[in-house]
């Protein structure tokens, strides 16, 4: 992938998706929780995390199915109003893992559902970035990704330092050790009895 | 993901926005007798009572805070062009009138350090102000319209604060938007050979949205 060392990229593919053995497996019991040997039955249904899912359907070890959260249900939750959904609870890396599954499973509507679907949020995430206050932390923030999280930061920041900005006050600031102030001995004797 | 790790990478802070700005050539009427000065970015001066002669913004600040000159107010901060200006701002919803590009910069640079010099400060402050979120209301309100097919956006006449402001959300925003698009749009060979399919037919795309 692009970026080896990124962690968002890292976190991603540890998402689990359930994929479907096509074959059976020799001494990959722990994989599969509900197995009693330790062999993976042909057939058998198992949550693999994405990387592994994806190096062994490339190797037509398994096959994937579309995960949950990308389902009928989502979609039609989307569809009513897409900016209320809580999509956090149920991929953070929702777009991400989106796009890196719709060509394991082969179901072609991902790709645009997931444009539809960041079309109709991001606005909520340049409003309210805009108009949200210094520190308030806002009720919609539990129930964006982690990408639309990072553009409602990007938002908020920039607007949050053009308004101290033009609030003014001194240019210079001073040194964080300069604000200390120094103990005098009465002081100092009255705290230590 | 990939080039949305380092959101900070082409950002100015607020006071570098400032710093630049601080280039702009502002008249001043100097009251005291000086060289010129040799500058690498030219000469200004020389400096005689009561001849107006043109210098950066930097040094107009310096000496007025001497008490060596007073700043002439550019002819844009006048109440009858400011009010105009935001008529015509008010007027049309689409486009944004031409004012210098550091406008929010200076006027606050010279409301800060030559307050005497400005008659009716309130005024001049106040559409300042009003201009200023009439403006920043209409970028936001062309924002909410990108969608999948927006390679660029043009903003005509923004100025440098306003750009700056908006900077890092329209920069990750555009690079969604073009990464959620291309595949369907573009059919790409991937890792496993197969060929991405085509979702929808967007229609064609247009490169530019005029504003």
């Amino acid at each position: 992938m692009a970026n080896y060392y990124n962690i968002d990229e890292i976190l991603m593919e540890e998402e689990l998706v359930s994929v479907v053995f096509q074959v059976e497996a020799n001494g990959v019991g722990l994989l599969d929780p509900g197995s009693e040997s330790n062999d993976v039955e042909k057939g058998a249904k198992v949550d693999l995390p994405f990387w592994l899912a994806h190096e062994l359907y490339s190797r037509q070890v398994v096959s994937v199915n579309v995960p949950t959260c990308f389902g009928q249900k989502t979609w039609k939750e989307i569809q009513a109003d897409a900016a209320c959904v809580d999509l956090r609870s149920r991929c953070p890396y929702f777009y991400e893992l989106g796009c890196r599954v719709a060509p394991l499973v082969g179901d072609k509507s991902i790709g645009s559902s997931l444009l539809y679907t960041f079309a109709g949020r991001y606005k909520d995430a340049l409003c309210k970035g805009h108009k949200s206050g210094f520190t308030s932390t806002p009720k919609f923030l539990p129930l964006l990704t982690k990408e639309e999280s990072q553009l409602f930061e990007a938002a908020r920041s920039s607007m949050a330092a053009f308004k101290k900005w033009r609030v003014g006050g001194s240019r210079l600031e001073r040194a964080s050790i300069l604000g200390r102030k120094r103990k005098s001995a009465a002081e100092v004797q009255a705290l230590n009895p | 993901m990939a080039g949305q790790t380092d959101p900070d990478l082409s950002i100015f802070s607020s006071a570098e926005v400032e710093f630049l700005a601080e280039n702009e050539v502002v008249e001043i009427v100097p009251n005291m007798r000086m060289e010129k000065l040799e500058m690498i970015s030219g000469d200004f001066g020389p400096f005689l009572p009561q001849i107006v002669t043109k210098v950066p913004l930097w040094l107009a600040v310096a000496l007025k805070k001497r008490g060596k000159c007073m700043i002439r107010l550019p002819e844009w901060m006048t109440v009858e062009r400011l009010t105009k200006v935001l008529e015509a701002e008010r007027e049309s919803p689409r486009e944004f009138q031409p004012l210098p590009f550091h406008y929010v910069e200076i006027s606050r640079l010279l409301f800060d350090h030559a307050r005497d010099d400005i008659p009716d400060i309130y005024m001049v402050r106040n559409l300042v102000e009003d201009i200023r979120d009439v403006r920043f209301h209409k970028v936001e309100t062309g924002l909410e319209t990108i969608s999948g097919r927006t390679h660029a956006v043009k903003l005509k006449n923004l100025s440098a604060m306003e750009v700056n402001i908006v900077r890092p959300f329209v920069m990750r925003a555009l690079q969604a938007f073009y990464k959620h698009d291309s595949p369907e749009m573009i059919p790409q060979p991937d890792v496993n050979g197969s060929k991405r399919q085509q979702v929808a037919n967007h229609g064609p795309r247009r490169d530019l949205r005029p504003r």
